[in-house]
Parts: structure tokens; C-alpha cells; sequence
């Protein structure tokens, strides 16, 4: 009896290593190339030539993110759409991508920002976090806010003002918006924009099993947008696709919509639409004019 | 290679994900009672069905259990969880199984087992994390020979008895119900269980991050396998 009891406890030992899902939860993939426009793997929507940007317009770079407590930076890359010689005076939206692949993957929606209002209108900066696509690193949470806000350092160092400065996010990319929004480092973005938000880690995990099941159980993940946002006081504007099966728009962006205590906010719920259909299914104009009327309000 | 490494990560995050959700579930400890003073060790392996690039597989969640007759009818069991092990979560169940009722000549019985869940976070520590879910599991039997091989077939209760959830949101589900039924081939010195389950069959199974394969849109089937060794 003592011999099973001493094998149970070995081996309930020899598997207890202790791993959390948090670098399983950033699904990123690796690249050797961006290629844009002439990607030809899955994407949410394909936009037509009349979005295209001209070549003199699309700026890849690298950037050193280097986070609190981090002893070197890591190397990150960027797309930057626009005229580099013009941020001082530009509007520019700093897009923070979500979880999945790489800059590739979010390329549409990069050109159907630059294009909101008319064509080549705004500014668009996004980052590759670390890990993804040509970024060195492992993708963590704070790598993820360090390598945002390395993106907001280059753009300060070009010359954007803070009244200039809209912040996006989408699903993950939700999390560095309303963290660096709330908790301003290099800039102060003058308003957020959030498409597919969650509410935290912690609804993420109590709605997957249904049970009031404490985030600690499967991952050491801080982020917390439903907090974050009572931070915020600069506009906000939420779009969460009504058929939304991943992220539920009740549970999480309704939630974060609510939370917001700041000075003028709006939403739009976009009927059907899936995560990451909200652009294709609202309608690109429709999409885009909601978006100009809320950056020029 | 490049897809391959996707794929890979995928079904990693997929499994990983499923391990987390609905991983309370299990098979029942014991359908029917020991005898006075038999003891036994067991494990299981399984969880919800879930699809992965077309296939339908079973989320390996395991546990070790040890269980021991008090009386003939009145079991006492204890088990560890060693998937959430892996999460830095020390979880057990510890229950009784009590034979309510017994027919000889049918060879028909009825078991109820009162359980408690438990669980907190060993690594890293966290305040405020440790869970306690009672459980009650319902399951009529029958022997195919007395004391010998038999099918089960009864349903599973869970009770989530905080009234909040995350984000001082309302925890609005309370009770997690789940049918179930199985059968057990008795050797000697070894049992050997298959149990099906329909996991939550009254709450949607989206939107969620793991396309769960219930009925309907309606929760998740579940399929365990148990071994048992009697000591």
C-alpha cells in the first residue's frame, strides 16, 4: 500500500511542471518576408484596387522595444502607410492587431484605415509584436504594451501630437490599446477605438467553462480591458459583430462599453457578423464613415 | 513547414484551451459500491469532444484515484487531477458512493455519489483562487452476472455556487447538468470503463473558443475512459 501511495505521489509530481496557456494564447507565425498586397493566405476580406496604397506610401522598418525591467531591446518591425515627412501634421492611427498570424494577415485592414474618410487619408502605423512575423522575441504581455508603445516613441519622434494620435484595436490588439490609453507611456492617444474587445482574461476563461473559474487556474495574464477602460476618458467608440462566436459581444464588449466612464462614447453592433467580419459585414463605406465621423467629431 | 508549424500551434492552443474548458468533468468515480474493505486504485483519460481540422477527438483530461469499501454499500473515494497538475492546480474530487438500492433477482441497483470538488493554485500562488464545486452524481446499474460486468446509465450535477463572476458580472449558471452512461467489463483483478456524456446539454456551445461538438449547438458529448486495479 505504502509503495502505491509513493508511486501516486511521484508521478502526480513528475507532471506537475507548471505551464500556463499564456504563450500558447498569441497564435503568431513567423515570416521571412511581408508581403502585402501579394499575400495569398487566409484573410477576412480582400479589398479592391481602389484601396491600394501607392508603394511610395508603404514603409517597413525595424524598432527597439524595450519594456520596464526588460535588460535590451528587441528588435520589432513595423508597416508605417503614409508620408513619413508629414506625421507632424497628419492624423495617424496607431492599429494594434490581434492574436493571429502576422502584419500580413491584418494588411487589408491596415489600407482600409489609411483610407477612412477618402483616399489615403490617415496615417497607419502597426507593429509586428515580438515574436510575430519578422519580430525577434517571445510574444508576452508586456513585450506586447512595450512594442505598441515603441511605436508611439517612433511616432513622437516624427512629430505627431497627442490630438493627432487614434488609438485601434482589434481582439488582442484591444489589450495595448486601452493599456496605453489608460495608462499613457510615450504618447496620449486622443481617442480609442476598439473592434471585438474582451473583457479580461478572467471572462475569457469563466465564459469558456461556465463556472466562476479563477484566471489564475490556467494563465498569470493581467490584461484586464473592463478595468482599464474606467481609466479612460478620451472618446470611445466600440464595434463588436452580433454573431461573434468567439469573443461574446455581452460578456466582454458590452461589458467594456459600460465600464467606460469618460466624456462621449458610441457603439455600433454589427448584425451577423463573426469575429473579424465586423468591416466586411457593416459595410467598408458604412465602416469607414462611422470611423471618419468619430476621428473628426 | 511554415503551415505544418501553424497547424501544430493550433492544435496545441486548441488542446490547451480544451483542457481548460468544462475541465471539472470527469466519469464517475465509482457506479457501484466496493465490498467492505476492498481497495482499489484507478485512472481515467478523456473529456469533451471537440473537432480539430475535421477530426473529432476526446480533450485528454486524467485523473488517479483511489477508492476503498467502507461497507457493501457505502463506498469512499478520492482522486488527483493531473492535468491541472500541469496548470500548477492541485484539484480533487473526494466523495462517497452509496447504494441506495439493490434488486437480486434483477440484478438492478441504484448509486448516488455526493462529492466534492476542490481546487487552488499552487504556482504561481495566487490569493483568492481555491474553489470548492459539489457534485452528485445519480446512476442506476445492471449486472450482467452478479458482481460481474454491467451498463449504467444516470446524470451528473454540478452547482457553481458563487453568485458572481468575473468582471462583478452575475454568474448566472448554477447548476451544469450531464447524462450520462457506460459500461464496465469486470476482470479479477482489473475493471475497465467506457462512459459517454453530454456535457451541459441546455447551455449553447457558442460562442466559445473551442468548437466543442454537442448536439444541436447545445453543449458538448464527452467520452472517458477508466481503469481500475483492485489491491
Amino acid at each position: 500500500m505504502k509503495k502505491i501511495c509513493l508511486l501516486f505521489a511521484l508521478f502526480a509530481v513528475s507532471l506537475s511542471s507548471c505551464f500556463k496557456l499564456d504563450s500558447q494564447l498569441f497564435n503568431n507565425l513567423k515570416c521571412t518576408q511581408y508581403l502585402l498586397d501579394n499575400y495569398t493566405g487566409t484573410q477576412d476580406f480582400i479589398l479592391g484596387n481602389s484601396y491600394k496604397i501607392p508603394d511610395s506610401l508603404i514603409h517597413i522598418f525595424t524598432l527597439q522595444s524595450q519594456g520596464p525591467g526588460e535588460n535590451s531591446p528587441t528588435q520589432i518591425y513595423a508597416i508605417y502607410i503614409g508620408d513619413i515627412s508629414k506625421i507632424a501634421t497628419d492624423t495617424v492611427i496607431m492599429y494594434c492587431h490581434g492574436n493571429k498570424w502576422n502584419m500580413d494577415f491584418y494588411w487589408q485592414r491596415a489600407k482600409l484605415l489609411a483610407n477612412t474618410g477618402s483616399k489615403d487619408q490617415y496615417g497607419v502605423l502597426m507593429v509586428d509584436y515580438r515574436g510575430y512575423g519578422m519580430s525577434s522575441g517571445t510574444p508576452t504581455e508586456n513585450g506586447m504594451y512595450a512594442d505598441v508603445n515603441a511605436a508611439l516613441q517612433w511616432l513622437s519622434n516624427n512629430g505627431l501630437s497627442n490630438s493627432r494620435l487614434i488609438m485601434y484595436g482589434f481582439s488582442l490588439g484591444t489589450a495595448p490599446a486601452t493599456m496605453l490609453t489608460a495608462n499613457p507611456r510615450s504618447m496620449v492617444p486622443s481617442k480609442l477605438i476598439l473592434e471585438a474587445p474582451f473583457a479580461s482574461a478572467a471572462t475569457m476563461v469563466d465564459d469558456a467553462s461556465q463556472l466562476d473559474l479563477p484566471p489564475s487556474y490556467v494563465t498569470t495574464f493581467q490584461i484586464n480591458n473592463a478595468q482599464e477602460i474606467k481609466s479612460v476618458k478620451q472618446p470611445f467608440f466600440w464595434m463588436h459583430g452580433l454573431g461573434d462566436t468567439f469573443l461574446n459581444w455581452q460578456t466582454n464588449g458590452l461589458v467594456v462599453y459600460n465600464n467606460y466612464q469618460g466624456s462621449y462614447k458610441q457603439k455600433v453592433l454589427v448584425p451577423n457578423a463573426n469575429h473579424g467580419q465586423v468591416p466586411a459585414f457593416d459595410g467598408f463605406t458604412k465602416y469607414s464613415s462611422d470611423l471618419y465621423a468619430f476621428i473628426k467629431m | 513547414m511554415r503551415k505544418q508549424i501553424y497547424k501544430l500551434t493550433s492544435f496545441l492552443v486548441t488542446c490547451i484551451l480544451s483542457i481548460l474548458l468544462l475541465n471539472s468533468c470527469a466519469p464517475s468515480r465509482l457506479i457501484r459500491p466496493l465490498e467492505k474493505g476492498q481497495k482499489v486504485i484507478g485512472a481515467n483519460i478523456g473529456g469533451p469532444l471537440f473537432s480539430y481540422s475535421g477530426t473529432i477527438i476526446p480533450v485528454p483530461l486524467s485523473a488517479l484515484m483511489y477508492a476503498q469499501g467502507i461497507t457493501d454499500n457505502t463506498s469512499v473515494f478520492g482522486s488527483i487531477h493531473t492535468t491541472s497538475l500541469l496548470f500548477g492546480v492541485a484539484q480533487t474530487d473526494i466523495g462517497v458512493c452509496q447504494r441506495l438500492y439493490y434488486n437480486d433477482s434483477l440484478r438492478l441497483g441504484i448509486s448516488v455519489n455526493p462529492t466534492l470538488n476542490l481546487a487552488d493554485v499552487f504556482w504561481p500562488q495566487t490569493a483568492g483562487a481555491f474553489k470548492c464545486w459539489p457534485q452528485l452524481d445519480l446512476n442506476v446499474y445492471w449486472e450482467f452476472k452478479p458482481h460481474k460486468s454491467f451498463i449504467y446509465a444516470g446524470i451528473e450535477n454540478w452547482f457553481e455556487l458563487a453568485q458572481q463572476r468575473a468582471d462583478e458580472q452575475p454568474q448566472t449558471t448554477h447548476w451544469i447538468f450531464c447524462p450520462q452512461a457506460g459500461y464496465t467489463y469486470a476482470r479479477p483483478k482489473w475493471n475497465y470503463s467506457i462512459e459517454m456524456k453530454f456535457i451541459a446539454p441546455n447551455i449553447d456551445n457558442l460562442p466559445n473558443v473551442v468548437s466543442y461538438q454537442g448536439i444541436n449547438g447545445m453543449g458538448a458529448l464527452g467520452l472517458y475512459f477508466t481503469v481500475i486495479r483492485k489491491i
